[in-house]
C-alpha cells in the first residue's frame, strides 16, 4: 500500500530533478525556460525537504526582481511586473536577506490596483459598460497592470499582504487595500457560491464557479469563515472536490478545505491514487500536489491559520 | 489672385501638418497582404459526432491540394472551459479525426495545442471535455499553450498599437497550423470562428486568465494583429452542434450538422457567418481581415461540398450584435432552408 509520505518523497525527488541549473524551474517538464510561478511553488514544496537546492532557488528569485520591486513572469520578460509578485514575497518569507526585496514587492503590490480603481473607469462601468455585474468601488488586483481586478491575483495579494506584521513605513495602506480586496471577492462571488475567474454574472447569465479559483479565494478569506458567502462557497467546493479529475484543482481544493477545517482524507487518497502523478508535465501542478500532501506546512507558509 | 510667398509658406505648412495627422489613418495597418488569388471552402454534412468523422473529414481534405508530408501539423481546437451540456468546445472526436487524417497524409507529427482562456487548470478542461482519454489512447501529444516556452514576437499588424507579444514556441515553429474553432456567437466580438480562435495561443501565464490585455487593446484589433503574426494554414470548423445566443460560454447549443473546411481563414469565417445567418462584412475582424488575411468575397472563393445555405432562422445574438443578421431580399424556398443566393449579403 502506498502511503502519503512515500508518495510525497517520490514527488519531491521528481521536483528536485526538474530544477534547472539557474536555480529555477520551467513551467513544463519539456521546457528549459525558467519561470517564476513554478519556481515559487517548488521552493515552497522543497522548503524543508532533504532534496533540491532551495538556496539556489531563492537566489534565483532574488536575482529576477524587477527594478520597480515587482517580479516578472520569467527572466527576460518585460519589467512592469505582475501578479506573481504576491507569490514570490510568500516564497521568500523566511529568508532574512530577502527582507528588502520583499518590502519592495509589498510596496509594488500596494501601488498596483485593478483598472476600475480609477475614477474614469469606475464611472464608465457604472454608466455605460454594464454587461458584467460588479461594483467597481470594490476592487482588488489585476493579473498585470492596466487591466481590471480578477479573483486569483486578488486572493494571492491578500494572502501576501496579510503576512506583514505591521502597516508602517509607507505600508499604511495595507488594511485598506486588503479590505477592499476582500469586498471585491465577496462582491464577485457566483450565485450559489464559488468563484469564476472574475465575475459571477455576465450578460444576465450566472457563470459557473471554478474549483481552483474558489479554493484560492477561500484561502484568502479564511478569516471570514462565518460569512454566508464563504460558507456557501465552501459548500460548493465540498460538493465538487470529490469529482475533480485533475490534480491541480484537487490540490487547491485540499488546501482550502483543510484551511476551513473540512474533511480532506478522501481527497488526499484520490490525489495519491493518481498513477501518473510524478510524470505530470506541468511543474506547478507537481509542486502543488506536494504542497497539498503537506498541507499543514503549506497553510502556514501562506499565513493561513487553521 | 496673387499668391504671396507668405501665403505659400503658410499653405505648405498647413498641408504638411494635415498630412502628418491623416497619413497614419490612411496607411494600411498590416505589414503584408497574405491573401491568395483564390480560396477554397468545403462544407461537409455531418449529422452527429461519431467514429465516422474521420471518413467524412478524409473525403473533405481530398478536395484540397494539401501537402503536409514530413511537416509538423499543429491542431488548435477551441477549448475554453467546460460546462455540462453546453456546446462550448470543439468536439474531441472531430480533433481525433483530424489527427488521423493528417497522419495518413504523411505528416511528420500531429499535435494538439491550446491555452484555455478562462480555466487555468488545463488538465481539468481536457479531462472534463473528454479530450484526455482520446489523447492518451491515441498517443497524441498535447501542448498547454498557457505554459509553453515563450518567444517575444514582433506583431505583423498594428491594429492594437502593441509592438510585440510573447507567444508560444510550439505555434511559431508549426509547419502547418490548423485552426479548429467551434462555430459560436460571442457576446464581445459577435462570432468566434477560426480567426478569434487564435486568442487561445496567447499565453495565460504571461497575460492572465482571461487574456484581459487583449480585451483592453480591442478584441477585434487583437484578432487581426494575432492572425497577421501567426498565419493559419487551414481551417476545420466544428458546426455539427454550434452555439447561439450568449456565447462563448452560456449560449444555447444549435445543431447545424456541418463541418467547414477552408484553406483561408477569412473565407472560412465568412462562410461560417453566412451559415449562421450573418452578414460577414458587418463583423469587424472578418471585414478588415479580408483586406489582407484572406478572401471573404464569394466571388473569390471556390465552393465545394454541400451547397451554402443560410438557416431558416438566423443564430440568436445578444442585442448589441443584432445588426449582424443578414436580411432577406426574396421569398423563402420551401423545405425549411433558403439558398444563399436568395439572401441579400
Amino acid at each position: 500500500m502506498t502511503t502519503d509520505p512515500i508518495v510525497l518523497s517520490d514527488l519531491l525527488a521528481e521536483l528536485a530533478l526538474r530544477q534547472l541549473p539557474c536555480g529555477g524551474w520551467a513551467a513544463l517538464a519539456s521546457s528549459s525556460q525558467p519561470a517564476i510561478e513554478p519556481t515559487c511553488y517548488s521552493a515552497l514544496a522543497l522548503d524543508s525537504a532533504p532534496v533540491g537546492d532551495i538556496a539556489r532557488a531563492q537566489d534565483f528569485l532574488l536575482r529576477t526582481q524587477n527594478p520597480n520591486g515587482s517580479w516578472p513572469v520569467f527572466p527576460g520578460d518585460d519589467q512592469e511586473g505582475g501578479w506573481i509578485t504576491s507569490l514570490v514575497v510568500m516564497a521568500l518569507r523566511d529568508l532574512v536577506p530577502a527582507i528588502p526585496a520583499r518590502l519592495q514587492g509589498f510596496h509594488w503590490l500596494l501601488n498596483c490596483a485593478g483598472k476600475e480603481a480609477n475614477w474614469f473607469w469606475k464611472w464608465k462601468f457604472r454608466t455605460d459598460d454594464r454587461h458584467v455585474r460588479f461594483d467597481p468601488d470594490k476592487y482588488g488586483w489585476p493579473w498585470f497592470p492596466d487591466t481590471v481586478s480578477w479573483v486569483v491575483p486578488t486572493a494571492f495579494s491578500i494572502l501576501a499582504l496579510n503576512q506583514i506584521p505591521c502597516s508602517c513605513g509607507g505600508l499604511e495602506q495595507i488594511p485598506f487595500r486588503v479590505n477592499r480586496g476582500i469586498e471585491m471577492l465577496m462582491d464577485r462571488v457566483c450565485p450559489g457560491g464559488g468563484w469564476n475567474a472574475g465575475n459571477g454574472v455576465v450578460y444576465g447569465a450566472a457563470l459557473a464557479p471554478h474549483a481552483d479559483d474558489t479554493a484560492i479565494a477561500l484561502l484568502a478569506l479564511r478569516d471570514r469563515a462565518e460569512d454566508p458567502v464563504v460558507q456557501s462557497s465552501v459548500g460548493y467546493l465540498e460538493r465538487t472536490a470529490p469529482a475533480l479529475t485533475a490534480p491541480c484543482s484537487l490540490a487547491w481544493a485540499i488546501l482550502a478545505l483543510a484551511a476551513h477545517r473540512r474533511a480532506i482524507a478522501s481527497l488526499r487518497t484520490s490525489l495519491i491514487a493518481r498513477p501518473d502523478l510524478s510524470s505530470i508535465e506541468d511543474t506547478s501542478t507537481l509542486a502543488l500536489a506536494c504542497l497539498a500532501l503537506d498541507y499543514r506546512r503549506t497553510l502556514s507558509a501562506f499565513g493561513v491559520t487553521v | 489672385m496673387s499668391v504671396t510667398r507668405r501665403d505659400f509658406l503658410i499653405g505648405s505648412a498647413a498641408l504638411a501638418a494635415g498630412a502628418t495627422v491623416t497619413t497614419p489613418f490612411l496607411l494600411p495597418k498590416f505589414h503584408s497582404d497574405q491573401r491568395p488569388n483564390r480560396s477554397r471552402v468545403a462544407i461537409l454534412h455531418a449529422r452527429q459526432y461519431s467514429n465516422h468523422l474521420d471518413q467524412i473529414l478524409a473525403a473533405g481534405l481530398r478536395l484540397f491540394p494539401i501537402n503536409v508530408r514530413g511537416k509538423t501539423v499543429v491542431l488548435k481546437p477551441n477549448l475554453v472551459d467546460y460546462i455540462p451540456s453546453n456546446a462550448i468546445n470543439t468536439h474531441p472526436l472531430l480533433v481525433l479525426a483530424a489527427v488521423e487524417s493528417f497522419r495518413r497524409l504523411g505528416a511528420k507529427s500531429v499535435l494538439v495545442a491550446e491555452g484555455p482562456g478562462h480555466q487555468r487548470d488545463t488538465q481539468l478542461v481536457l479531462s472534463q471535455s473528454g479530450y484526455e482519454q482520446y489523447l492518451r489512447d491515441e498517443k497524441i501529444r498535447f501542448v498547454d499553450l498557457n505554459r509553453d516556452q515563450l518567444i517575444r514576437t514582433p506583431l505583423r499588424a498594428s491594429y492594437t498599437g502593441m509592438k510585440d507579444l510573447w507567444l508560444p514556441r510550439t505555434m511559431l515553429e508549426a509547419d502547418f497550423l490548423v485552426s479548429m474553432p467551434k462555430i459560436k456567437t460571442h457576446h464581445w466580438s459577435g462570432v468566434t470562428l477560426s480567426l478569434k480562435n487564435m486568442f487561445g495561443i496567447v499565453p495565460g501565464a504571461r497575460y492572465g486568465w482571461p487574456k484581459n490585455i487583449l480585451h483592453w487593446k480591442g478584441i477585434q484589433e487583437s484578432i487581426l494583429d494575432l492572425c497577421a503574426t501567426v498565419p493559419i494554414h487551414f481551417v476545420i470548423a466544428d458546426g455539427i452542434v454550434a452555439m447561439e445566443g450568449n456565447g462563448p460560454l452560456n449560449g444555447k447549443p444549435r445543431p447545424l450538422g456541418t463541418i467547414v473546411l477552408a484553406d483561408d481563414p477569412a473565407a472560412a469565417d465568412a462562410t461560417c457567418a453566412r451559415l449562421m445567418g450573418f452578414e460577414p462584412s458587418r463583423i469587424v475582424h472578418i471585414r478588415e481581415g479580408s483586406r489582407f488575411l484572406g478572401n471573404a468575397s464569394p466571388g473569390l472563393v471556390d465552393q465545394a461540398g454541400e451547397i451554402l445555405t443560410a438557416p431558416t432562422s438566423p443564430f440568436q445574438v445578444v442585442p448589441e450584435f443584432q445588426h449582424l443578421h443578414a436580411f432577406r431580399s426574396a421569398h423563402r424556398l420551401t423545405g425549411g432552408e433558403t439558398q444563399i443566393s436568395r439572401w441579400k449579403w
